[in-house]
C-alpha cells in the first residue's frame, strides 16, 4: 500500500432504494475507510437500517450502488459476508439455538472451529452457554447477536443499534471490544440514535435524516461545530454590565457578576475576546455534542 | 458450509417430520388391514352406489369397470382424506418454511447474515424436504406392507405395484412442495403462505371431484393435480402411468425453479 493511501472498506455512490413509492435512502454516496469506527446516525425512519440491509445484501438498491471490499454488495452478497460480522437491528434467534450449539452451526457453514473464540467472547460478555434462546431474556438474546457477529474476527462488523437492550457495563465492553478491533484495523459501521452514544468509540459519522445524508464529518469537526457551556464570572457587578457579547457568544443568563453563555465559536476566539477584560473566573464546558445532532433533527421538523 | 445449512434444517424439522412418517405409518396399516379384511362387505355395499362409484372414480383415478377386483379397494388407502391430508400438511409446512417462515419468524437476517447465497440455501431445503417427503411415502408403503400381512397372501396386492403406486404419489407431493416453496418465495408472512397453497390444493381437489358430475369441470380437470394421480390403474392394469408422473413431477420442478428464481431476486424485509 502507498503511504497516505486509504483503502475503503464501504463505498455507496449515490445508493438510492425506494419501498413501492416511499423513499428508504435517496442519493446516498458514503466511504468508509479501513480500520476506522463510522458512527451511522439518524432518527427512526431516515434509512439507517435499509442502508444496512443494502450493504448485507438483504435489499437490491433501486438506484445507484453498494460496494464492501470492492464487490457488489447485491450480486456478490454472499461472498462479501465471509469477512463481515452483521447484527441486524432487530435481532431474532432461532428458539432452540444456545451458544454453544451456535458456535457449532455458524462455524460449519463459515467453515471453520469457532468454539475457542465463542467461548472468550461468551466470557466476556457473561454469557450462559447452555441456555437456550427461547428462555433468554432480550438482553441475552443481544449479547448472543453480538457474539455471533464477533465470533470469526470479521474484518467488517455491522452493528444495528447494538447497544439496545444492553446493561451499561455490557454497553462499556462492548465499545471496549470496538475499540480493539479497530486499533488492529478492522472496521466497524455503528447505526445508533444516539451521538453520545457513540461519540466515545467512533473516528467518523454520517447522520441521515428522511433518507438523505446531512452530514459526513470526523467527530473532531462536529465537535468544533458543537456548542459549549460557558460561565464568566466578572471581577465586579459593573464590570458585568460593560462589556457587550460577540456574535459567537450568546448569553442565556446575566446575575450580579455572573454570566451563562453557550459558545458557538471556537475557544481561541473567546480566550482572544475576554483576555485584558476584568474577569474573575472563567469556565468552558465539554462540546456538547448532542446540540448538533439536536440541530440536524430539528431542521428535519421545521423541513417542509 | 453445505453441512452446517442441512445440519440446520435437519434440527428443525426432524421431530415434526418423524411424528407425520408415524403416522403415516400407522394410519396406512390400519387401513390396509380394513379395507383388505373387509373389503368384500365395503364394496358389496357401498360400490354399488353411482354416488360412491364417481366419487370413488375421483379419488382413485380410474373407473371401476372390468377387471376390478375388491381387493383393489385396497388403493383408498393411498386416497383416503386423512392419508392426503398428512402428505400434503408435511408438504406444506416444510416447504413454506424458506423464505416465508424465517422471514415470518425474522431469522432471515442472521441466516443470510452469514457467507451463504439464497440459492444454496434453497438447494439444501429443498434437499432435507426431498428427503423428508420420501420418508412420508415410505413410512406409508412400508404400513400398508405390514397392515396386508395379517391377510392370506393371496388376497394381498402385488408389493411392486404398490412401489409404483407410491412413486406416483411421490410425484404429487413433489407438485404440492414445489407449489408450496414457489408461495413461499413471494410471501413475507408463512400462516398466509399455508392458507394460499392449502386453497389451491384443495380447489384442485374439489376441481378433480366435480369432473366427475359437470362437463365444464371435466373439460377443466387438466389442470387440477389429482388428475395425474391414478394409483388404481397401477393396481389394476399393473400400467406405469409414466405420463401423468412426469406432468406431476414437472409441475413441481418448474414451481420449485421459479420460487428458486424469485427468492434470490427478492427484496427481504423483515420490519
Amino acid at each position: 500500500m502507498q503511504p497516505g493511501f486509504t483503502v475503503s472498506v464501504i463505498v455507496s455512490e449515490n445508493l438510492t432504494k425506494y419501498y413501492g413509492r416511499t423513499v428508504g435512502v435517496r442519493d446516498l454516496t458514503l466511504r468508509v475507510p479501513e480500520g476506522e469506527v463510522f458512527g451511522f446516525l439518524g432518527p427512526n425512519g431516515s434509512g439507517k437500517t435499509t442502508t444496512i440491509r443494502v450493504l448485507v445484501g438483504l435489499l437490491r438498491p433501486t438506484g445507484g450502488n453498494a460496494r464492501i471490499f470492492g464487490l457488489d454488495t447485491w450480486r456478490d452478497s454472499h461472498r462479501v459476508k465471509v469477512d463481515v460480522g452483521y447484527l441486524p437491528g432487530d435481532l431474532r434467534l432461532y428458539h432452540w439455538l444456545t451458544a454453544r450449539s451456535a458456535f457449532e452451526v455458524v462455524g460449519r457453514i463459515r467453515g471453520r472451529d469457532l468454539t475457542s473464540n465463542g467461548r472468550r467472547l461468551a466470557d466476556m460478555f457473561d454469557l450462559d452457554l447452555d441456555v437456550r434462546v427461547r428462555t433468554m431474556s432480550r438482553g441475552t438474546r443481544q449479547k448472543l447477536g453480538l457474539v455471533l457477529a464477533l465470533v470469526h474476527e470479521p474484518k467488517l462488523l455491522i452493528l444495528d443499534e447494538p447497544t439496545s437492550g444492553l446493561d451499561p457495563i455490557m454497553q462499556e465492553r462492548l465499545k471496549d471490544h470496538i475499540r480493539g478491533l479497530a486499533s488492529r484495523g478492522h472496521t466497524v459501521f455503528f447505526s445508533s440514535h444516539s451521538l453520545s452514544e457513540v461519540q466515545h468509540v467512533c473516528d467518523r459519522v454520517a447522520i441521515v435524516r428522511n433518507g438523505r445524508l446531512v452530514a459526513h464529518e470526523s467527530l473532531d469537526t462536529l465537535r468544533g461545530r458543537a456548542m459549549r457551556e460557558v460561565s464568566i464570572r466578572w471581577h465586579t457587578a459593573r464590570a458585568a454590565d460593560v462589556p457587550i457579547a460577540p456574535d459567537f457568544l450568546e448569553v442565556h443568563h446575566r446575575m450580579d457578576r455572573q454570566w451563562q453563555c453557550a459558545l458557538h465559536g471556537s475557544v481561541p476566539e473567546l480566550i482572544r475576546w475576554i483576555a485584558g477584560k476584568p474577569v474573575a473566573d472563567l469556565s468552558i464546558g465539554q462540546p456538547d455534542l448532542d446540540s448538533v445532532f439536536r440541530r440536524y433533527y430539528d431542521e428535519e421538523a421545521v423541513e417542509p | 458450509m453445505i453441512r452446517g445449512l442441512i445440519g440446520k434444517t435437519v434440527r428443525e424439522v426432524w421431530l415434526a417430520t418423524l411424528i407425520f412418517a408415524a403416522g403415516m405409518f400407522a394410519f396406512e396399516a390400519v387401513l390396509a388391514w380394513v379395507l383388505m379384511e373387509f373389503h368384500e362387505d365395503l364394496a358389496g355395499q357401498w360400490l354399488q352406489i353411482d354416488f360412491i362409484q364417481k366419487m370413488f372414480k375421483g379419488l382413485v383415478g380410474a373407473e371401476i369397470g372390468d377387471g376390478f377386483n375388491f381387493s383393489h379397494l385396497g388403493v383408498v388407502a393411498w386416497v383416503h382424506p386423512v392419508i392426503l391430508a398428512l402428505l400434503w400438511s408435511q408438504a406444506i409446512t416444510f416447504c413454506t418454511r424458506v423464505p416465508a417462515g424465517e422471514i415470518d419468524r425474522g431469522t432471515i437476517d442472521v441466516l443470510l447474515g452469514l457467507p451463504v447465497s439464497r440459492w444454496r440455501v434453497y438447494l439444501c431445503e429443498s434437499f432435507v424436504g426431498s428427503i423428508c417427503g420420501g420418508l412420508m411415502v415410505a413410512a406409508g408403503l412400508a404400513g400398508f406392507l405390514v397392515g396386508s400381512m395379517t391377510i392370506p397372501a393371496d388376497s394381498r396386492l402385488d408389493a411392486g405395484h404398490m412401489v409404483v403406486v407410491a412413486v406416483n404419489c411421490g410425484c404429487l407431493c413433489a407438485a404440492v412442495g414445489g407449489l408450496s416453496f414457489l408461495i413461499s418465495s413471494v410471501s413475507e408472512r408463512r400462516g398466509r403462505a399455508v392458507a394460499v397453497v392449502v386453497g389451491i390444493v384443495m380447489a384442485s381437489f374439489l376441481l378433480n371431484f366435480l369432473a366427475q358430475f359437470s362437463e365444464p369441470a371435466r373439460q377443466a380437470s387438466f389442470l387440477s393435480m389429482m388428475t395425474y394421480y391414478k394409483p388404481l390403474l397401477i393396481l389394476r392394469d399393473a400400467a406405469w402411468p409414466v405420463r401423468d408422473m412426469v406432468v406431476l413431477a414437472m409441475m413441481g420442478l418448474a414451481t420449485w425453479l421459479a420460487g428458486g428464481v424469485l427468492f434470490s431476486r427478492r427484496d427481504i424485509c423483515t420490519t
